[in-house]
């Protein structure tokens, strides 16, 4: 019994973070899309000292101006610099992206952990209406959503955050049956560790890999429901630049004013791209079973 | 890939050349699916576009909206204006053989105010009685002088349909329409289109050109005209003005454009529950400080490539009844923001909301931006159509960008917005003087009269600016070069009798 009441460490956790990292930084795939993701940061964070014009400032002389010295973007039906707005438009994209995948994972995980955890009823409850929610199609769920509270970007972060819940649940869920049945649980049961620190301490740190895994994933997917969002007019408030409410409009003058929606529709793509990319190297890089 | 191009458009000119020298059918391509096809029932424009087809009228309006004789050939007020007399064109059937007479006159009219969901209630309430004094003579006796009531015939209200297939058929008359217009109806499949054939019994069958006409639902108009385009459609109606250019450039292609009675514009809460509380809404002086920090002009040439009419009144310039002595006050920012200062203000907030369409979202963003050079911190919200609507007609919203069809005549604008109880007076606007104005006008049979009247109506409205009227759109209709003799109207609808393929 003596030996069991060294400190139960689980295994992967060993060595802290610092090999992770290094694994991390080996993954081509990490490396590029952490760099597209930085890239994209600096862009929001520094957008007013960046962006060359205002990007509600309309010019009503250079209506649908197409790429020049001047506008390196071209102009939109307003006469709005296109530059400016898509680098504006990551602001929204990116809090879209993080705060809504926050949202989702500060709810869904401690459930998912109950419920993988308790298992019994209390699993049974949480897990059907995760699977009730997983039944509607994500982007459905999130315009429905997005319908009911209104249009403004918070809301729009709300109603795709929900619509994330239930990834978080099932996959927290699904990591806690199997670590719930390690030695080291049963171990710091043994030592009469609470319910509360078992998860806290012992399970929620092995979880929490996975679970990150899938919060990179599903901010690309959260990126794409903005712009969804945004295109059906339920996101971002006019004026102020969001890349899907650029592509609504730019949909109008797709022969005449082609920049409108190339430059909005690339930066989408690179930011999913980026998200998806270090989804991925995070995937190899923390997870141990490859 | 451009010859390939090419040559897909040689094939299907020549698969349409076959098609209309065997028979030929004019194919349209409109906007909106049209609803129960009863002119009693009907409340959509797709739908009167195919009744001008369909459906003749007692009486029509010509492109420059004066009343001329359709179904009835001439008609006479009475000299205190409370009853008028229609003589009716002979020799003239409906689709189904039957004779139109007076007594069919009389059961239309009784049709249309008596059918529980008839939609034409309001528009012949001021008629009491009609008598058939003959074959050809109708009288209609009303309860007060009612001069708009010749501009509500010229529509829905004045379209006749057989008598017999109205009884027999009663509830299913809108499944197979039988009217007395050029066209009869053949079949609907729903949500695709509406065949009509040629009516051979027509009173102006001569003047006839198609012996088909086919109208396909299609409601995006980039694909109507790219439909056109291709030949697969002969005509496309609502073109977009920010499409224009296309149909120019298209050598196969003639634009068809005329002046509208629709009118554009940004309507104030100024008396509808706790949203009439903003500064805008208790101060007139603020309005027109809105109006001046706006410029119209720049509105129609960015949001609508110049193609639309920048104008300050509800009733078009189109319209006899339109009062040139109220031009379009030219922007004037020093003017605007002085008039804030002088309500003893400097930043004015307003929340303006409107239907999310690609137009109005540009017409708010652009007035946002000027009305914020004088002081206006505009606040936008746009809504999902039906939402938008329903706060619309409950009063809930403290700015709204109103689209309105128009109407021949000025009374029924004027009164639904101005008049203290109108049906759009949904921002409360009351006015005892005005509703004195706009009642009596009614009742002006003298149109030099009438025209006095309505200025003075006119310098009521633009004085509380209740509403500011912003543009009035122009109709787009993009049609083949083989179609001849299209003649636009302000109602905006396509007539048949004249139109002819030119080859």
């Amino acid at each position: 019994m003596s030996t069991t009441e060294a400190a139960p460490v689980p295994a992967q956790m060993r060595g802290g973070g610092r090999s992770e990292i290094r694994r991390l930084l080996r993954e081509p795939s990490a490396v590029i899309g952490g760099t597209i993701i930085l890239f994209f940061v600096a862009l929001a964070v520094f957008a007013t000292w960046i962006s060359p014009y205002d990007p509600n400032t309309p010019d009503w002389m250079a209506i649908r101006a197409a790429p020049n010295a001047a506008h390196w973007f071209g102009t939109d039906d307003l006469g709005r610099d296109v530059l400016s707005r898509v680098i504006f438009g990551t602001q929204a994209s990116l809090a879209a992206g993080l705060v809504s995948v926050t949202v989702a994972m500060l709810i869904g995980l401690p459930f998912g952990l109950v419920a993988g955890y308790f298992g019994g009823a209390t699993d049974m409850v949480i897990s059907r209406i995760a699977d009730a929610l997983l039944a509607c199609p994500f982007l459905v769920l999130a315009i429905a959503l997005a319908a009911f509270l209104g249009p403004s970007l918070q809301n729009a972060m709300i109603a795709i955050g929900i619509s994330a819940i239930p990834v978080f649940v099932r996959v927290a869920r699904a990591e806690t049956l199997v670590v719930r049945t390690e030695d080291y649980i049963a171990a710091a049961r043994a030592q009469g560790l609470g319910h509360l620190a078992i998860l806290t301490g012992q399970v929620l740190p092995n979880v929490l890999a996975p679970t990150i895994v899938q919060a990179t994933l599903t901010m690309a997917i959260a990126v794409l429901a903005e712009a969804s969002l945004a295109f059906l007019g339920l996101g971002q408030l006019p004026p102020a630049p969001s890349w899907g409410a650029m592509l609504d409009v730019a949909r109008q003058f797709l022969g005449e004013a082609p920049w409108m929606a190339l430059f909005p529709g690339l930066a989408i793509i690179a930011l999913v791209i980026g998200f998806n990319l270090i989804g991925d190297g995070l995937n190899s890089a923390l997870n141990p079973r490859q | 890939m451009k010859r390939i191009g090419t040559a897909l458009a040689a094939i299907l000119m020549i698969g349409s050349g076959l098609v209309s020298a065997s028979a030929a059918t004019l194919r349209v391509g409109i906007q909106d699916d049209p609803d129960a096809l009863d002119p009693a029932l009907s409340g959509t424009y797709s739908g009167r576009f195919v009744f001008a087809a369909l459906c003749d009228k007692l009486v029509d309006i010509s492109p420059d909206l004066k009343i001329v004789p359709q179904l009835a050939e001439a008609w006479d007020w009475a000299p205190d204006g409370k009853s008028i007399t229609f003589t009716l064109r002979k020799n003239v059937t409906f689709h189904d053989g039957t004779a139109f007479d007076a007594t069919a006159v009389k059961f239309n009219i009784e049709r249309m105010k008596t059918m529980p969901d008839s939609k034409r209630k309001a528009e012949l309430a001021p008629i009491v009685s009609v008598e058939a004094l003959g074959a050809d003579k109708v009288t209609f006796n009303l309860s007060e002088p009612f001069v708009p009531l010749l501009a509500n015939l010229s529509d829905r209200a004045g379209m006749m349909v057989s008598p017999k297939a109205a009884t027999e058929k009663a509830g299913d008359f809108a499944a197979a329409p039988v009217c007395a217009g050029p066209y009869q109806f053949v079949e609907r499949k729903s949500r695709d289109l509406i065949r009509l054939k040629k009516y051979p019994g027509y009173w102006n069958a001569g003047a006839v050109g198609y012996d088909e006409v086919v109208y396909y639902y299609v409601p995006d108009s980039t694909v109507r005209l790219s439909r056109v385009r291709a030949g697969d459609l002969e005509l496309a109606e609502r073109v977009a003005p920010t499409d224009l250019k296309t149909v120019r450039d298209d050598p196969n292609l003639t634009l068809h454009s005329g002046q509208g009675l629709a009118v554009s514009h940004l309507m104030f809460n100024v008396g509808a529950g706790a949203n009439a509380d903003t500064p805008l809404g208790k101060n007139a002086t603020l309005r027109q400080a809105f109006e001046l920090a706006i410029d119209r002009n720049v509105i129609n040439r960015v949001a609508f490539n110049g193609e639309f009419l920048a104008d300050n009144q509800m009733i078009p310039p189109s319209s006899p009844f339109y009062d040139s002595a109220h031009k379009a006050p030219a922007r004037d920012i020093t003017k605007a923001k002085a008039l804030i200062t002088a309500a003893g203000m400097t930043r004015v907030p307003i929340e303006i909301q409107y239907e999310n369409t690609a137009g109005d979202a540009r017409v708010a963003q652009i007035m946002q931006s000027m009305a914020a050079e004088a002081g206006f911190d505009v606040k936008l919200l746009p809504m999902e159509t039906t939402t938008a609507i329903e706060r619309y007609l409950n009063g809930n919203f403290e700015a709204y960008i109103g689209n309105w069809s128009g109407r021949a005549d000025p009374d029924p604008t004027l009164v639904a917005f101005f008049s203290c109880s109108g049906s759009q007076n949904v921002n409360k606007y009351c006015n005892k003087d005005l509703d004195a104005i706009l009642t009596q006008a009614r009742g002006e049979a003298d149109e030099a009269k009438r025209k006095a009247l309505y200025a003075k109506a006119t310098d009521i409205y633009l004085t509380a600016l209740s509403s500011i009227p912003l543009y009035h759109p122009n109709w787009f209709f993009a049609a083949r070069k083989s179609v001849g003799g299209i003649v636009m109207v302000p109602d905006g609808l396509l007539r048949l009798v004249g139109v002819k393929p030119t080859n």
